[in-house]
């Protein structure tokens, strides 16, 4: 591959002639992003709260979705391919997978943490166990529910452009097309702008989550866990 | 399911497993790249964290290091390194993919190497002061050992990530496992079986990597009782 | 409650063994014992937070079997040590908590939290102030009218004050003693401190390990006649004085005591302090007291009436109102170890010495 000597790592040119096509592979991206995000969390949560009411499920749980996070993304897509063919769905599929293991450990850590005295009030005064969770309980744990879903948003939208390789759009085929051609303008263009939607979506969810716990004004914001 | 069946077939054939495309030899430069690229990354994260840590400098670089790590495609830092690494001289294949994993892998090193020294309790530290260390011995007798639990932690996450991060180099010409997928890929409807064939051995390849340093881990350091992922 | 029993697992070693235990409406209840007497578990069966293994609980009438039991609960208030006000509501969201639950419009909700914050002594502003931003005390206030804001007609109190430092508690506990005179609700207190059962409650029950129930009657009675053993050690020593502080100087019967009218003679003075002994007369001008007189100015005036000579006041004086305990060191501390009963119009209502306090005691 030979780096154009004359036009250096950007090409200007060319970024202006395909605008529609990286418009196109943002929306792709975006869409991609979005659907393994919004399906991860509904997964997720519905796990997380299996977790908390039956506790013994949680670590079986968390088992199968470190061994899914374990397997490298390329493989996993490819795991998939014989059964639900290339595309959209496989790519969802392998997504969401990722995102369970974050999301579902964010989760039990926030419900956990909600104070046994707080609980013990609303019980006393006559919250139904659902109300209870409705409007004591998630709320409480929202800023680190929310920290789990930042990570996880910055995971997927770097793992989307792995995606692009058994054809399902976003700016992976950017960097795709690059390598092939032995052009560098689409592999920067593909991977600064994957980077920008990261820190993007990273920078909203923090804003949410200032937006929504108006209670924690002095504290630090959410703790996040590692893994 | 004949995908399934070929796969099988593919696997058992002991053909596929020897010679210079074979599956062993290419599990091979698989832990090849990732052993090398863990060293260097070790190399260059962990002293500079510690001495940074030492001397309490920088913190926030830590953090937004592991932002910035998780943040960027590793796809996209290989891609990216490729015409660098041809200009410079160093080819296709091996270091193209070397450098991106050393990327990829220098942010948990970093940060858990920085975390671990800095945060010795401040009063040990005042005390060790206190009773005449100086600064290099505290840090050689107190703030490097305290710091060994989290070190090696940060050692094995980022050992995980490059291993299944190696597959990715098929992609610009390095022969790993990867490149079973990549090449079936290429090759369409025909080429599916190997392509299912790669994904098995990598996905084997990397949990056995993952499940192995995590009992090394353990008995390295089985006096840690932190949260292991 | 009649025959409760609660084990967790263990028929064996229950919380609470065959209790039966009646509290009437309006009064105040404190269920005193050491720990693992089931007290906090007899508590939480009244509104259901634990089920009773065996035995019925009524309230006001009703099985409370006999409705769901976040319903049961919305009708009756709860108030725990730690609190456990909503971090993320501010305080008056929190106090309107229980209204919202049953649906109150939003007005008559508002006027409620400013009626409670009034009542329980929470400054207004603080309504719209997150928990965190207030102390501890305030914190306890805000958990009291949060209980009370739908108007329950029964109040549970779990330790409510034992997180509190000691002089916001006496504080504390004073209010709730004249919240009670306001709103005249039924109270079961659980404390694991005698003195703060005898000083709020109507009637204080004591338990034993076991969930036995070793004694139930009023402060007075237990002090006056320990019904056994344990209860005599558990109230501790000083159980006479400690019923003093239960009584006032209304409660004594007085004397007349060495004392005469304005009107009277030196003589009749004279007579007086001869009578009782005393180096000195109380003088009195119609029903007010004016002071007292020496010897020495009645044997050597030379006035007609004693009500001429100048009289000092009395430094030993009490009121009805004032509590036994109190009266006894104001008795101990007098030169003539008695004191003067006046209301606090300057009235004379007698004088009282330390057997007059002793015989109170008696009944």
């Amino acid at each position: 591959m030979i780096a154009d000597e004359r036009r250096g790592l950007i090409w200007w040119g060319w970024v202006g002639d395909h605008l529609d096509d990286i418009w196109q592979r943002t929306v792709e991206h975006v869409q991609l992003t979005a659907i393994a995000l919004v399906v991860g969390c509904l997964i997720s949560f519905a796990l997380a709260l299996l977790a908390v009411r039956v506790r013994w499920t949680y670590a079986p749980i968390r088992r199968v979705a470190s061994i899914l996070y374990t397997i490298p993304s390329l493989a996993l897509f490819a795991l998939l391919i014989p059964f639900t063919g290339l595309g959209m769905v496989t790519a969802e599929i392998a997504l969401v997978s990722y995102t369970i293991l974050i999301l579902v450990s964010n989760t039990v850590a926030g419900l956990d943490a909600v104070p046994a005295s707080v609980k013990e009030a609303a019980d006393g005064m006559g919250y139904t166990p659902r109300r209870r969770l409705l409007r004591v309980e998630l709320p409480l744990a929202l800023p680190t529910i929310i920290a789990g879903i930042r990570i996880a948003s910055v995971t997927v939208i770097g793992l989307v452009t792995v995606a692009a390789l058994i054809g399902s759009g976003g700016y992976g085929v950017l960097i795709e097309d690059g390598l092939r051609r032995s052009f560098p303008t689409p592999i920067v263009v593909g991977a600064v702008l994957s980077v920008t939607l990261a820190l993007l979506v990273d920078g909203g969810l923090a804003l949410l989550q200032r937006l929504l716990t108006p209670w924690r004004r002095a504290e630090r914001g959410g703790r996040e866990l590692a893994t | 399911m004949s995908t399934v069946i070929d796969a099988v077939q593919f696997l058992l054939d002991p053909a596929n497993w020897t010679g210079p495309r074979g599956i062993l030899s290419r599990t091979w430069a698989h832990l090849w790249v990732s052993i090398v690229a863990v060293t260097i990354s070790a190399a260059v994260a962990i002293p500079s964290a510690i001495w940074l840590a030492h001397r309490r400098r920088l913190p926030n670089v830590s953090v937004a290091l592991v932002n910035l790590g998780r943040a960027i495609p590793s796809f996209a830092i290989i891609a990216l390194v490729l015409p660098f690494s041809i200009r410079f001289g160093f080819g296709l294949g091996f270091w193209p993919t070397c450098i991106a994993l050393v990327a990829l892998g220098i942010p948990p090193m970093f940060t858990n190497a920085y975390s671990g020294v800095a945060e010795t309790p401040d009063h040990l530290t005042e005390a060790a002061a206190g009773i005449g260390m100086t600064g290099p011995q505290v840090l050689r007798k107190l703030e490097l050992p305290s710091a060994v639990p989290l070190l090696v932690t940060g050692v094995r996450i980022s050992a995980v990530q490059i291993i299944a991060t190696a597959t990715l180099g098929a992609v610009v010409g390095y022969e790993c496992l990867g490149t079973y997928i990549v090449a079936g890929l290429a090759r369409g409807a025909a080429g599916r079986p190997q392509v299912l064939a790669g994904a098995v051995l990598v996905a084997a390849l990397a949990l056995l990597a993952d499940l192995l340093l995590d009992h090394l881990q353990r008995r390295l350091t089985p006096w840690n009782t932190q949260q292991l992922r | 409650m009649s025959d409760v029993t609660k084990h967790f697992g263990d028929p064996a070693t229950p919380a609470v063994e065959q209790l039966s235990l009646e509290i009437r409406t309006g009064e105040i209840v404190a269920l005193v014992g050491p720990s693992g007497c089931g007290k906090t578990t007899t508590l939480k069966m009244i509104n259901r937070l634990v089920t009773p293994t065996s035995g019925t609980i009524q309230v006001l009438g009703d099985d409370q079997m006999a409705v769901a039991a976040h319903e049961l609960r919305r009708r009756i208030g709860y108030v725990i040590q730690q609190i456990g006000l909503f971090p993320h509501r501010t305080v008056g969201r929190n106090i309107a908590a229980v209204p919202e639950l049953l649906g109150w419009d939003d007005d008559r909700i508002e006027e409620r939290c400013a009626e409670l914050a009034d009542l329980v002594g929470l400054e207004r502003e603080l309504l719209d102030r997150y928990p965190a931003a207030l102390s501890g005390g305030q914190q306890q206030r805000a958990g009291v009218a949060r209980a009370l804001a739908a108007d329950p007609p029964i109040l549970l109190m779990d330790e409510p004050y034992s997180a509190v430092d000691p002089i916001v508690r006496e504080r504390l506990q004073d209010d709730l003693l004249r919240l009670q005179g306001a709103v005249h609700k039924t109270i079961v207190i659980v404390t694991h401190d005698v003195d703060e059962a005898i000083k709020l409650a109507d009637r204080v029950a004591i338990m034993n390990v076991g969930g036995i129930l070793e004694q139930y009657a009023t402060p007075d009675e237990l002090l006056r006649q320990p019904s056994t053993d344990f209860v005599a050690e558990f109230l501790g020593r000083e159980r006479g004085l400690r019923r003093l502080a239960l009584r006032t100087v209304a409660d004594v019967e007085t004397i007349t005591g060495p004392c005469v009218s304005a009107g009277s003679t030196l003589a009749e003075a004279h007579d007086a302090m001869r009578t009782f002994g005393t180096t000195w007369v109380a003088v009195v001008r119609g029903p007010t007291l004016a002071g007292w007189v020496d010897r020495r100015a009645i044997e050597h005036g030379e006035v007609a009436s004693v009500g001429d000579l100048p009289a000092a006041a009395f430094v030993s004086r009490v009121a009805p109102t004032t509590p036994l305990r109190e009266a006894l060191d104001v008795i101990v501390n007098a030169r003539s170890r008695l004191a003067v009963v006046v209301d606090e119009d300057e009235q004379y209502l007698g004088m009282i010495t330390i057997d007059e306090v002793a015989a109170a005691l008696e009944t």
